[in-house]
């Protein structure tokens, strides 16, 4: 199984502040960790939502609204995608990372082909597979 | 530069364990998947199953405590995201506003940090892992 952990942005990360050396030096040697274990498939962090956007679709037109957004605890600064065999194992690795002071990360299941059952058509299927195949080509 | 494109579908925040998108959306969206490949834009991308199927870990004085989904206090949540690679937001922006999303659906993009990003003594605390994450720097 496939999990998305979602790092949550923090008064920090909203407003620039790069994380220490020790910090990156911690997460280094987790992230080291993981990819041993097979586990981790890729992690990355976002800029503050002061260089992104936000859209929204009403009547087939999209409105576009630029950041920051206001600081909720919604708000995301990063994520990794991991495998592993349930959710309690991906929820045992994420108490080893070396988070602390009221951090907060999301844990939730990435959809596989075979979730969707009958609604992915054989074509949908099919498209799906391809896709996926040149992207990991990337 | 990479864009994370954030789908955040209101009111997947209390969405029922194994809900699933309809049919007639998978299709509008395999296609629009299509056209982002087509156009060498696409890197990566997933749909999450809904927050009542994962988990939360925060770290109080660094110490993990854990929380089964789904999380009361959650407005806004995730439902998917596509990395792409562009030449700058107003592509990003643009990219978006073509989704075929719905009207209670936002889509917020973010920009994903490059080592380059960050401080030279940074970068050198951070040597190695940036092979960890299974692509190389653009």
């Amino acid at each position: 199984m496939r999990f998305m952990v979602i790092v949550k942005a923090s008064k920090d990360s909203e407003a620039g502040v790069m994380p220490s050396t020790e910090l990156i030096a911690a997460m280094g040697k987790f992230n080291a960790e993981m990819v041993k274990a097979g586990v981790m498939q890729a992690g990355e962090g976002l800029h503050p939502s002061s260089k992104g956007a936000r859209l929204t679709y009403s009547g087939g037109r999209a409105g576009v609204r630029r950041g920051p957004f206001d600081l909720t605890n919604d708000l995301v600064s990063g994520f990794w995608l991991i495998e592993t065999k349930s959710l309690d194992e991906a929820v045992d690795w994420m108490k080893r990372a070396p988070f602390d002071g009221g951090a907060e990360i999301e844990i939730r299941q990435v959809f596989s082909a075979e979730d969707f059952g009958e609604a992915l058509t054989p074509e949908l299927r099919d498209q799906e597979a391809r896709l996926r195949a040149q992207t990991e080509k990337k | 530069m990479r864009f994370m494109m954030l789908m955040i579908p209101a009111g997947y925040a209390t969405a029922a364990a194994g809900t699933m998108p309809s049919a007639e959306a998978i299709a509008a969206m395999g296609k629009y998947n299509e056209a982002l490949k087509e156009a060498g834009v696409l890197i990566t991308l997933d749909g999450l199953h809904p927050p009542s199927m994962g988990a939360r870990v925060s770290f109080p004085g660094g110490k993990p405590v854990v929380t089964d989904g789904p999380f009361a206090e959650a407005k806004e949540v995730l439902g998917g995201y596509w990395m792409i690679d562009v030449t700058c937001r107003e592509e990003a922006i643009a990219w978006a506003k073509r989704c075929p999303a719905s009207e209670n659906e936002v889509i917020e993009i973010r920009q994903v940090m490059e080592m380059s990003d960050f401080p030279d003594d940074v970068q050198e605390a951070a040597a190695g892992s940036t092979e960890l994450q299974g692509r190389p720097e653009h």
